[in-house]
């Protein structure tokens, strides 16, 4: 479909991701419909010199190859790294851009004065980039981001130590930023260039004339001069350009690879799954702890009570547990909880699914027959004894299906915690296969885990049922020796 | 011994109950007929607090529930009146999840707060009596309706209860099991206890009473003894209700 047609031919289209993506193409503030950029503007002089129209597909950073791979668009330009790993998948464009990279710490941190200093500490970093390679390579504890706002934003809370970003994204996030102070000068020197799919090498000879054409008649230095990305650096690299000797050496430039082998990623895979075990457990017992006194507030509290557990049930069961893990991750450190991203996804999940389990106990306990109240009453018990003994052992027989339901479910949307840097198993999936194009072999890697952790669940679950139920019924008459 | 004294009892503007007045002495039973909805169902549920009343008095033993109480003490009353009485529901509405030594020690142990070993060495003995000891390890779900009626009768029996009310406990079952049924009662009245019990079975009753007491809308009609009422019944209407009720057993 998209292939289709001469009109085709005269578009570019382009991908990058624009959510935190400033200064390369992101959303205009002050007109929302619109994004700019220095790529855009470059773009859009690329596109000119090639007789283009320049179409904008907004996309996600950690999956623009397969994105590339599978059409979505023609070109991925995004301050893309020409890596060996992404060589295997795709081709590169000439350079247009030499990037550096740029430390950042708190502004009260006297430790870290270069990457050297971070040996023990924790660094955030978009996940997948120049920055993430050097510091796995360097053996450095990270922590990956999908954007630097949210990187920025945690070293801002102390959650992380420091951060290293392209100086573009770094000058635009962090200099103005009076919490934060860059630490020693910016170090190596790499190349941003356009990513297209490998049997496209006529759109890639197009592309390299238009890069050497924006270079030499000083449209790009525009464009970087207006953005506050000029400098000793990019000059370096345009003059042979400029000067017409067409000799761009990239030798002269750092490229990182990203190292991928089997036994590494099975063990971070088992971590993150660990982490994942971690969350569901925990946001199980806040939510089968939390749920039953919102479900009896519910259905026998005063009208002040039931009014506040529908409005608890109906906010966690009516807002995306996504919006509110971000809410509590970025929302609550305003008014001085800063939780780390494991503990608020636990915290999240457990509370989301404390409306949801309050729900199945609700059901279950109204199911309960009144004729057992009154029995339990007419024997003289009062309400708590007859709730505690009598009516809520049956209605944990009843609540049990729909509650192993809900926790193997709980199990798969940990994945949503990858909104927030939590290394989970979903994450994991997403760095580890964009890092590797390994999706296929990957994802039977992370259903296989999944399936491991939710399976003894789902069993265990029902043996419980089964004995229950087995006990209901059973005609087996035992013996009884006379105690009297 | 029972004393009932101007019983009433409203549902909105329906009254259920017009001032009912009886008395159960000691070691008897009595038996209370009425077409359905003449507010004998009510009057049992009053007598065991399942419902508030709204004018009278109920005594039980030293336990004396007055309407007139304030609703602190009348919910302390009901407490003590529940202990006094005990109930065999019509749906017996046994445990499912208690075994049935499970369902007969429950009480004791969380209520009275009596050993357990005390309390199950009681209960086998109660299970004894009602020919169910060999049962005491099942559960519930696989009782027959019989069955699950005898352990309903031990399980109240267990709080030593001074009354024991029976709703509808012939409704479930055939002619032989309604003759060890009673039996069975007679046998616990002769060890002391005291019973009311409702029935729409006059043959049952005959043979289980010492009084009759007839309902109809909400009125004690005629109450005396069981061979009175049932054979020369003093009231009009009293006489219209045997007869439609023989032509039905």
């Amino acid at each position: 479909m998209w292939t289709a047609g001469k009109a085709q031919e005269r578009v570019l289209r382009w991908g990058a991701d624009p959510s935190g993506g400033a200064p390369y193409v992101f959303t205009d503030p002050a007109n929302p419909d619109r994004y700019i950029g220095y790529e855009k503007e470059m773009v859009d002089a690329l596109a000119q010199a090639m007789g283009r129209r320049a179409e904008f597909v907004p996309s996600d950073w950690e999956t623009l190859v397969p994105s590339l791979q599978r059409r979505s668009f023609d070109v991925i330009v995004n301050g893309l790294e020409p890596t060996g790993d992404r060589a295997q998948q795709i081709l590169f464009s000439k350079a247009y851009y030499i990037f550096q990279l740029q430390l950042t710490v708190h502004r009260d941190d006297t430790r870290i004065k270069s990457l050297d200093d971070c040996k023990d500490r924790v660094v955030g970093t978009l996940g997948n980039t120049a920055a993430s390679r050097i510091l796995q390579q360097q053996g450095i504890p990270f922590r990956t981001y999908a954007d630097p706002v949210g990187a920025y934003r945690d070293l801002e809370l102390r959650r992380i130590d420091a951060v290293v970003m392209d100086v573009p994204a770094e000058a635009f996030y962090a200099r103005a930023n009076p919490s934060l102070k860059p630490a020693g000068p910016p170090f190596t020197r790499g190349l941003y260039v356009i990513g297209l799919r490998k049997d496209d090498l006529a759109l890639k000879a197009e592309i390299d004339v238009a890069i050497d054409k924006i270079i030499f008649d000083g449209t790009l230095e525009m464009i970087l001069k207006k953005w506050g990305l000029w400098n000793e650096a990019q000059a370096e690299f345009q003059a042979p350009i400029r000067a017409g000797t067409q000799s761009t050496k990239v030798e002269e430039y750092t490229t990182t690879n990203a190292t991928f082998n089997w036994s590494e990623a099975l063990w971070r895979l088992t971590r993150a799954a660990a982490v994942t075990v971690l969350i569901a457990l925990g946001a199980m017992v806040i939510a089968v702890v939390l749920g039953l006194p919102l479900a009896v507030g519910q259905w026998k509290g005063p009208p002040w009570l039931r009014a506040f557990c529908t409005l608890y049930v109906e906010f966690f069961r009516g807002t995306p547990v996504l919006v509110q893990l971000l809410f509590l991750y970025f929302g609550l450190p305003v008014v001085g909880i800063a939780m780390p991203g494991w503990l608020t996804a636990l915290v999240g999940l457990g509370l989301n699914y404390a409306a949801y389990e309050s729900q199945v106990y609700r059901a279950s306990l109204e199911a309960i027959p009144n004729g057992q109240w009154e029995a339990a009453y007419s024997l003289g018990m009062g309400p708590m004894l007859a709730f505690r003994r009598i009516i809520l052992p049956q209605a944990f027989r009843i609540a049990l299906p729909p509650m192993t339901n809900d926790f193997v479910s709980l199990f798969k949307d940990t994945s949503v915690a990858f909104a927030i840097s939590v290394w989970e198993l979903a994450t994991a999936y997403r760095e580890l296969a964009n890092a590797s194009g390994q999706f296929l072999l990957l994802g039977v890697a992370v259903s296989a885990f999944y399936l491991a952790m939710s399976l003894p669940m789902a069993h265990l679950a029902r043996l419980l049922e089964r004995r229950l139920r087995d006990r209901a019924t059973e005609r087996v008459v035992e013996p009884e020796v006379a105690t009297a | 011994m029972i004393r009932v004294s101007g019983l009433r009892k409203h549902f909105g503007n329906t009254e259920i109950l017009k001032g009912i007045d009886f008395e159960v002495p000691p070691q008897t039973v009595l038996g209370v007929i009425g077409a359905s909805g003449s507010g004998k169902s009510t009057l049992l549920r009053c007598l065991n607090g399942l419902e508030t009343i709204n004018g009278g008095t109920i005594e039980c033993d030293d336990v004396r529930l007055e309407a007139s109480l304030s609703h602190a003490d009348y919910r302390r009353r009901v407490k003590d009146l529940r202990l006094k009485v005990g109930t065999v529901f019509q749906h017996f509405y046994l445990f499912p999840h208690l075994s049935v030594i499970g369902n007969i020690i429950e009480a004791p142990v969380h209520v009275l707060h009596t050993p357990k070993k005390t309390a199950e060495t009681e209960a086998y003995e109660l299970l004894e009596s009602v020919g169910l000891r060999q049962a005491a390890r099942r559960y519930p779900g696989s009782l027959s309706g019989g069955e699950q009626q005898r352990v309903a009768i031990a399980r109240a029996l267990a709080m030593h209860p001074a009354l024991l009310l029976l709703d509808e406990p012939t409704s479930a079952l055939d002619p032989r099991r309604m003759n060890s049924l009673r039996a069975l009662l007679r046998t616990f009245v002769d060890r002391g206890h005291t019973m009311i019990i409702i029935s729409h079975s006059m043959g049952f009753l005959a043979g289980v009473s010492d009084n009759i007491l007839f309902m109809e809308g909400g009125v004690a009609v005629e109450f005396g003894p069981a061979e009175q009422v049932l054979n020369s019944p003093q009231d009009a209407r009293t006489k219209d209700f045997l007869l439609t009720a023989d032509s039905a057993d």
